[in-house]
């Protein structure tokens, strides 16, 4: 069969067996499991150190209530940062390129932060539809468009996780392409070719962690909105 | 493009989930830090200066 540039992104299986579950469990041996000792290792106390630090960051500006969600927010941010990290090696699959995998993980987290706000406090959540200081004339039309942006939200989050990471896999896949042609012909548009290849990977290295960080901290504005 | 085949949606969407429940919470969880978490004092300590015993 002929292969296109997309082939990368079909879900890996071997004569019919699906292998996306190492594609998914493969991140988590990345990040170890902390055992009972009272003094660990460096990489153990590197690892808890940057968890304690990222969940204070993140949820610093979050009222008490809302630090229920440490956990959920950490662990999903380690889960997308690792599967984004380990996709940049080649020929492996990134499960993050997948839109089931990121609207799936986007519409119920969103979903849970509108329920969460209208649940608890469903005046202040539903106040925020109309944003202060809007003349009186404006009011029935930025309700509208309050309400479009905030069913827009989880799409948004899903689509620009997988967006990001599928362009970067592609410029990457195409560049490689381009510089493997060239060689023959013309090498040294060819070892330009290669460094803009290298300068491509950079930038992705800086886009999964990005990508990973965004998805979260959205995630965390959209829950102290509604707690 | 082969990410809108919805063949594998339901498998890939539940593996997603299952390996974030099952797998990577229990790992973040496991990652016990020692003491709670609390605000800087805003006090100075005084310290009384001391001579090193030099030999």
């Amino acid at each position: 069969m002929n292969l296109t540039f997309f082939n990368q992104f079909t879900s890996p299986q071997i004569m019919g067996v699906p292998l996306i579950m190492l594609a998914l469990l493969a991140p988590s041996a990345m990040f170890q499991t902390q055992n009972n000792r009272w003094l660990t290792n460096r990489l153990s106390l590197l690892q808890l150190w940057m968890i304690n630090l990222f969940t204070k960051q993140l949820m610093s500006p979050i009222s008490k209530t809302g630090h229920q969600w440490s956990v959920i927010l950490t662990s999903l941010m380690i889960m997308l940062l690792m599967i984004n990290l380990l996709g940049l090696l080649p020929y492996t699959f990134t499960p993050t390129t997948q839109l089931s995998m990121n609207m799936g993980l986007a519409i119920p987290m969103w979903l849970a932060t509108v329920l969460t706000g209208l649940r608890n406090q469903p005046t202040a959540s539903l106040g925020h539809l109309l944003p202060e200081g809007t003349p009186n004339l404006l009011t029935p039309i930025l309700i509208i468009i309050e309400t479009i942006s905030l069913f827009i939200r989880p799409l948004a989050l899903g689509v620009r996780l997988t967006a990001n990471l599928t362009a970067g896999h592609l410029l990457i896949q195409l560049t490689s392409t381009a510089t493997f042609a060239l060689l023959p012909t013309m090498p040294t548009l060819s070892m330009l070719t290669m460094v803009v290849l290298l300068l491509l990977s950079i930038l992705e290295l800086a886009v999964a962690m990005i990508q990973a960080y965004v998805f979260v901290l959205l995630l965390s504005l959209y829950l102290q909105e509604n707690t | 493009m082969p990410q809108l085949n919805p063949d594998p949606w339901f498998l890939i969407l539940s593996l997603a989930w299952l390996t974030y429940i099952l797998v990577l919470q229990p790992k973040i969880l496991s990652n016990k830090s020692m003491n709670h978490p609390t605000n800087k004092n805003n006090e100075i300590i005084k310290t009384n200066p001391w001579t090193w015993p030099w030999p």
